[in-house]
């Protein structure tokens, strides 16, 4: 395993390391067992000693925010002198790095519920002054199945409270945020007010990163690029047009539409015009989306590039190709969907291609 | 266990030699007991049986019998979560569900509990009390019947009385978790599940699409007629709570099935006129997707 620990170390006599989980820019994580409580957390230690002074902070932040989409800090301990923190375990991954990589981007009716959900989990923390300053897909953990029945987000590493004065900062200007370990924030999804004057950034630097976040999210590409060249586009707030997929399919185009609305109104350059978190929870509450059950099945049949078959544990489900969201499957390929009943057999929509290498893997 | 709807344990720790302490979830907010919350609106009641309902469902779920439902065990916290607590008289079902003398809360607590001998009980006690706390929480006092000893039934039709405006399906489940054979009253899981349905009432959608061109069914435009002359024509309308089949004549399948009148129509379907055998210039498609905002507390 990497990090400290190994399975089966016990730390303070009490939480019993099952299994490495993955790392964040600054900790390891670990799920471990709580032997008291007889339950499953995850257990966190920082990496090196940059990490090691947000560490306690973060503790105190994040554990001020209570809320279903916001994992729950549950403890937090020195032992040996580490610091831990215990926190909620989501049986599940993050957005990053399983599910935007096996699918690329999601329908709009997912897409609707993440954003609700992530707008709901901002909002309480705002509510309590807190800001998380690192949105970004790995921060956010979605449980296994397919249809994200939970949906929170996590690491507030380097969150802090709204109108608090941060002195190890780097303030150096884009050099520093791109190469410095303790960048605060990832590039993709920083507001613009977070790159020019990151001692400045408020609670509307969040919705700016929710906004980037739901961007990738329904179109599989960071809203204004990778690296460097990233900066002035983001600096202009000059997001690459929205690909034409979105809307091409009338079934599919009027959520799409009001998605895309949302995510424009959180992008704007000047922080005072984004929604507050509270006013994008009243939008995303009058979105309309079906909330269904989804299977992962195999293109078994295709007929007069109309009409086919999907092969559901040997179930025969049936489905158009105007159902399907983005790129269109070839046979044998996997799709993730809901069905409805039907007669002979249940009919597929909507329908969404997993990209092949991810999911042969 | 772990809900959203039920206070969560974070830690139990040793004071002294021979006293435990539990770290429970603290909840800024004010008890049901004394909340106005539930009380201003038929939604806002909606909304409070739905989340108390969640909770008892997970709970028992769990195998866990709480034993003191009421409205004191209940908070509502800043952000509209409602969560349920006290856990001090909660019981694994099974073997050990049973005990001797009256315990729990006169007016919520079941008519088997108030048993002279060992009372065993099951999960329906905890039904009872929600049924109890969903006429507490209209603003109206317990009717002297739940407040006798033993409680006896309630009058039929007794929820249809209370302010709020309950609906008729609805109040008469609510009436049944009073039942007085535990045997007869709902499982937690069906109640959350029909509360649900009405907290979204007249709130559902249906993207109708022909040849590209989107249309609109919802609590406004309540009706669709589908046709294709001389071939087959339905008839679809919204009464709130589904999208159903008010009409139908000559060739109508949706999604391959022969539909009837009140036929629901499920989630998402192709309502396809002309039968198989008929040439492409005599057959139509039009797909139909209903949808509805989701309720996030």
């Amino acid at each position: 395993m990497t990090g400290p620990h190994v399975a089966g170390d016990l730390v303070d006599d009490r939480y019993e390391v099952i299994d490495y989980v993955n790392e964040g820019g600054m900790q390891f994580v670990y799920a471990a067992k709580d032997t008291i409580l007889d339950r499953v957390v995850a257990l966190k230690t920082p990496k090196n000693t940059s990490a090691l002074k947000r560490f306690n902070r973060s503790a105190i932040v994040s554990a001020k925010v209570n809320h279903p989409n916001i994992a729950k800090t549950l403890d937090y301990f020195e032992c040996d002198e580490k610091p831990y923190l215990i926190e909620e375990f989501i049986q599940g991954s993050d957005l990053q790095n399983s599910f935007l990589k096996k699918i690329k981007f999601l329908d709009p009716y997912l897409a609707a519920r993440v954003f609700h959900h992530l707008a709901k989990g901002i909002a309480a923390a705002h509510h309590v002054k807190v800001i998380h300053r690192d949105l970004k897909p790995s921060n956010v953990m979605v449980s296994d199945d397919p249809q994200f029945s939970v949906i929170k987000i996590t690491d507030f590493g380097i969150a802090k409270m709204a109108g608090e004065e941060l002195t190890e900062v780097a303030l150096g200007g884009v050099e520093s945020i791109t190469a410095s370990q303790t960048a605060i924030g990832a590039l993709p999804y920083m507001a613009p007010e977070a790159i020019e004057t990151p001692k400045d950034v408020d609670l509307p630097a969040d919705v700016w990163s929710v906004g980037a976040m739901m961007y990738e999210i329904i179109t599989g590409e960071k809203p204004f690029g990778m690296g460097l060249i990233a900066v002035n586009k983001i600096m202009s707030a000059n997001f690459n047009p929205f690909p034409s997929f979105l809307t091409i399919n009338p079934q599919f185009s009027p959520l799409s539409t009001k998605l895309i609305e949302l995510i424009v109104l959180c992008l704007q350059k000047d922080p005072k015009k984004r929604p507050s978190a509270d006013k994008l929870v009243e939008l995303c509450s009058t979105l309309y989306y079906p909330i269904s059950e989804r299977h992962e099945g195999i293109v078994a049949s295709i007929k007069y590039n109309s009409w086919g078959f999907i092969n559901l544990n040997s179930q025969n489900v049936f489905f158009n190709l105007d159902s399907v969201y983005g790129k269109l499957p070839k046979v044998g390929d996997r799709v993730v969907f809901s069905m409805s009943p039907g007669g002979g057999a249940n009919r597929a929509h909507p329908i969404i291609r997993l990209i092949p290498e991810a999911s042969a893997a | 266990m772990r809900s959203k709807h039920v206070v969560q344990v974070y830690d139990v720790v040793g004071l002294g030699t021979d006293a435990l302490g539990i770290v429970e979830e603290y909840i800024d907010g004010e008890d049901l007991w004394n909340s106005q919350f539930p009380k201003i609106s038929l939604d806002n009641y909606l909304k409070t049986l739905w989340q108390v309902a969640s909770g008892l469902a997970d709970i028992h779920s769990a195998k866990i019998i709480h034993r003191d439902i009421k409205p004191n065990n209940m908070k509502l916290d800043g952000e509209g979560v409602i969560k349920i607590f006290d856990f001090g008289l909660a019981r694994d079902e099974g073997a050990n569900a049973k005990t001797k003398g009256f315990k729990g809360t006169p007016g919520f607590a079941a008519p088997e509990l108030y048993s002279h001998d060992t009372v065993v009980f099951s999960r329906a006690i905890d039904t009872y009390a929600f049924g109890a706390s969903a006429i507490f929480f209209t603003g109206t006092a317990l009717p002297p019947c739940l407040m006798q000893i033993p409680p006896t039934a309630l009058p039929p039709g007794y929820f249809l009385t209370l302010p709020l405006g309950t609906p008729k399906v609805l109040g008469e489940l609510l009436e049944s978790c009073l039942f007085t054979d535990p045997s007869d009253r709902p499982l937690m899981e069906d109640i959350k599940n029909e509360i649900a349905r009405y907290l979204l009432k007249d709130k559902h959608q249906a993207i109708v699409i022909h040849n590209g061109n989107p249309q609109y069914l919802n609590s406004e435009t309540k009706s669709v007629q589908l046709e294709l002359t001389g071939i087959g024509k339905v008839e679809i309308a919204y009464d709130g709570l589904h999208f159903k089949v008010v009409s139908v004549s000559g060739e109508i399948y949706i999604n391959n099935s022969v539909p009837q009148v009140g036929t629901i129509l499920p989630a998402s379907c192709v309502v396809a006129i002309g039968a198989t055998y008929r040439h492409a210039n005599q057959r139509a498609f039009i797909t139909f997707d209903v949808s509805n905002p989701e309720v996030v507390l």
